[in-house]
């Protein structure tokens, strides 16, 4: 038991599956997550750095934080026309994390500076080596970790900017079968494993308009990741052996969206806070998974599996009220219209439309020390799609719990 | 203890929720009743593949397939004549090995299969073990169901036993006797191939209306025998599925060597070609000829193969690379279907067909066109990743005699009647996996 939670805490994988819109995870900051994922418009602290790099300036001091997720989605397929018949793929735990430093300089109180280390991307899932679809996935993982030295300025007391270059490393591993049986009638397998790297950036403004009402605006930049020199792994039957060369490699590349949020934060009274974002990802860049093999032959062709991904709109909405001065709660929920269209939702990135709801609770047992722990839960209603390419059709349904803690240190 | 209890509660509603709770259909039967299935038909129901009958091969009969999904809605056990052996009796089914031709190019090809021969006991008669649920037996014909005595006929003409071991009485029996003591509440009746096939396999050399298994079956031959076979089926108001007659054309068989096969690499092969052929005015260039043919009708006996011609899967590969059939010799013509039994074969196939529809109506029955299927298939279809074709060992559908199918050929198959059956009955029998199914093995 003990063992199964370290290996899933020293595996950093990045699971998503049940965070916003397709493999995209929004879970890099407590407090935000517990308000629907809401935090473009104000700096609630160093996490501002993801949420917008504009609030990096109006922070008060320098400021430590770290938190961690545990995600382990719950996802079913219906198959069309299997009657009661339904898979689930081996549970997989993940820990999407963050990790922020950073704030403002005692000398320079209008300048900002931080660095932030997070999970922005990530997706994991293992249907089994013999379930229904295993010619069109066994399993996947897309891990990525971003690395964002960020800059901000005070330009007024009222406005302030923000931006940062993001360095993202990443990997990819994906099994599926191939339709080739060894004697004994097992299938063929193709394992593709490679790295990934990509470059982006982030920028953002934020406006106190009145000392009640927060404006924000961050724009996060697409990232191409790109895998250069994976390797391409054919375990095929000895027969056919000269179709697939040893030794083989792959190119492939994900265009990670841009997203663009807006929002507001709005203070009823001192204690009390409601906040509002609207999040546009262009995931159109999304249009296909292409995998380009080094060695082709008639048997190993380049592959090309169109994803036809449109651009998203979510709603966000979260709460944050101040009990005294030890003890915050907050709640909120999000509605993530899915990227994907009908009749391409491959299994190996199962989506729909999300509702996610959270709470979390933040105490401050001394000063300048903060414990933070959320929950959310997300879900969606069946879904019912088929990947046409491989006319694969079914019914779909994501569910998690997402429990998280943090902790932050002024200085 | 109490507030124990009920955070224990709230921690299990909470991962409750966290569970996924979309179910499929539940299966109903509709206006049909599965309790009792029997199958009659000849190999494609038996389970024939690889050129072949074998255990594996008849657990995995589509019959045996539909039965599994029959108990879904009520249905019952289904009882097989199971041969005790793998390797294929009476003779050695085909496997995939690599082959070097006589041109010293080794490819992967059909082989006899070469393992230990396990067919003890294959002939010994089973019948007390029944009543068999499967009644497909190789090569039979629906002429063939008011012999008297078949399984004997059968076993001493052609040396295959099917039915001679599971027919309670295979001197005497008529094959329609055995399906009137089925007591099925439901059957599929896959009749006619061996009516048709016979002929095409043996490059359309017997005649057209005669009564011989290399023969076309007399259409009034066919029509009373299918009848009185369905109407015993359907004597107690018996719902089922009919299974047409696929043109046979489409198979494999006839399509593995291309009627433009003969590759001339070298101007000097086409030069001395057109030199042996300028008499008849028969003319060859480098790159794909179609290959000569032998022609009773034709000038000098022999001709080159026209668009819609095809050649035999049987003819002996050594002798057209090597042994100059094709090109300097004429394929013999019985490895070859020429345009008139072509014709032949297809005419049959629709009169067939045409009464088997006609039937399915007048009995109300579903009907499967599985000649109108296989027309689909032609081109591929897809499914959960898997591609699916006619083509020969790559194409997943056909097994290595060319003509039967592969396990996931079959599943193919159960899947598309299972659609007749809902369609027909209002029910709602899931469909099989495909993909767990073997199609041909790769050594």
């Amino acid at each position: 038991m003990r063992k199964t939670l370290f290996l899933s805490l020293a595996g950093l994988a990045l699971s998503s599956l049940s965070h916003a819109g397709s493999f995209q995870i929004n879970l890099q900051g407590i407090r935000q997550t517990a308000m629907g994922g809401t935090g473009v418009a104000m700096p609630w602290d160093i996490s501002t750095v993801f949420f917008n790099p504009a609030g990096l300036s109006r922070l008060n001091g320098m400021e430590a934080y770290g938190s961690v997720f545990l995600v382990s989605p719950n996802i079913r397929y219906v198959p069309a026309n299997g009657g009661t018949t339904y898979y689930e793929p081996e549970k997989q735990s993940s820990t999407p994390f963050a990790v922020y430093v950073g704030g403002t300089l005692k000398k320079m109180p209008k300048l900002g500076i931080g660095l932030g280390v997070y999970t922005p991307f990530g997706s994991s899932i293992n249907w089994g080596n013999d379930w229904v679809g295993s010619l069109i996935t066994q399993s996947i993982s897309l891990k990525s970790i971003f690395i964002q030295p960020t800059i901000s300025y005070a330009i007024t007391d009222r406005i302030s900017i923000g931006a940062g270059f993001v360095y993202g490393t990443g990997s990819v591993n994906i099994q599926r079968a191939l339709p080739l049986q060894f004697p004994d009638g097992r299938s063929g397998q193709l394992t593709l494993d490679g790295n990934a790297h990509g470059f982006g950036f982030n920028a953002g403004v934020q406006v106190r308009a009145t000392d009640k009402l927060d404006l924000g605006i961050s724009f996060r930049s697409g990232v191409n990741m790109k895998v250069d020199d994976g390797t391409a792994t054919f375990n095929a039957p000895a027969g056919v052996s000269p179709l697939f060369p040893t030794g083989n490699t792959f190119k492939t590349n994900l265009q990670l969206p841009n997203i663009t949020t807006v929002g507001a934060s709005y203070r009823f009274t001192p204690d009390f806070t409601l906040q509002a974002d609207v999040v546009f990802a262009g995931w159109k860049a999304y249009d296909s998974l292409k995998f380009d093999f080094a060695k082709n032959t008639s048997a190993v062709a380049d592959n090309s599996s169109p994803r036809m991904y449109k651009n998203t709109v979510a709603f966000r909405l979260g709460g944050h009220y101040k009990i005294n001065s030890k003890f915050a709660v907050m709640a909120g929920g999000a509605w993530d219209p899915t990227p994907s269209d009908d009749q391409y939702v491959s299994p190996d990135a199962v989506d729909a439309d999300r509702l996610s709801l959270s709470a979390g609770l933040t105490y401050e047992p001394v000063r300048n020390l903060n414990i933070m722990a959320v929950v959310n839960y997300t879900t969606t209603a069946g879904r019912e799609v088929s990947y046409a390419p491989e006319n694969f059709s079914g019914k779909y349904q994501i569910k998690s719990v997402s429990p998280g803690i943090g902790v932050s240190y002024k200085f | 203890m109490k507030s124990n209890s009920i955070k224990i509660l709230a921690v299990a509603s909470l991962f409750a929720a966290c569970k996924p709770t979309i179910e499929g259909e539940t299966p109903a039967k509709g206006s049909a009743d599965f309790s009792s299935y029997t199958a009659i038909g000849n190999s494609l129901t038996a389970g024939y593949s690889d050129g072949s009958l074998y255990r594996s091969g008849q657990i995995n009969s589509f019959p045996n397939m539909l039965a599994g999904q029959f108990k879904l809605v009520g249905g019952g056990d289904f009882k097989q004549p199971l041969l005790p052996g793998e390797s294929g009796w009476p003779g050695p089914k085909r496997v995939l090995a690599p082959v070097t031709g006589c041109d010293g190019v080794t490819s992967l090809g059909p082989i006899v299969y070469p393992g230990t021969r396990d067919t003890a006991g294959s002939l010994t008669n089973i019948s007390s073990q029944g009543p068999f649920n499967n009644l497909g037996v190789p090569g039979i014909r629906a002429i063939d169901y008011l012999s008297p005595g078949y399984a004997n006929i059968a076993f001493i003409l052609g040396g295959a036993g099917y039915a001679y071991r599971f027919y309670e009485n295979p001197i005497t029996d008529k094959p329609i006797d055995v399906a009137a003591k089925s007591k099925h509440t439901f059957f599929t009746m896959w009749l006619g191939n061996n009516d048709v096939l016979g002929y095409a396999t043996k490059g359309g050399e017997g005649t057209v209306g005669g009564i011989n298994t290399s023969d076309i079956s007399p259409l009034s031959a066919f029509q009373s025998s299918y009848k009185a076979v369905l109407d015993t089926m359907t004597n107690k108001g018996q719902k089922g599925v009919l299974i047409n007659i696929p043109d046979v054309t489409a198979l494999p068989y006839f399509n593995v060597i291309p009627a433009k096969g003969l590759m001339l690499t070298r101007q000097g092969q086409a030069d001395s070609l057109n030199a042996a052929y300028a008499p008849l005015g028969i003319k060859f260039t480098v790159g794909a000829n179609p290959f000569i043919i032998q022609d009773g009708s034709a000038p000098g006996g022999l001709r080159q193969i026209k668009d819609g011609e095809y050649i035999l899967l049987t003819t002996p590969q050594d002798s057209l690379k090597c042994g100059g059939w094709g090109s300097q010799k004429p394929i013999p013509r019985q490895f070859v279907l020429d345009a008139q039994e072509v014709a032949n074969v297809r005419n049959a196939t629709q009169s067939f067909n045409d009464y088997i529809r006609q039937l399915a109506t007048e009995k109300d029955l579903a009907l499967f066109d599985v000649n109108a299927y296989f027309k689909t298939v032609q081109s591929g279809v897809r499914y959960n990743g898997l591609t699916l074709t006619p083509v020969f060992v790559t194409g997943g559908v056909f097994s290595l005699d060319g003509v039967h199918l592969t396990p996931r050929g079959y599943a193919l198959i159960a899947n598309q009647i299972i659609l007749a059956i809902n369609a027909k009955y209002g029910s709602t029998i899931p469909q099989v996996d495909i993909s767990k199914y073997n199609g041909v093995l790769l050594p």
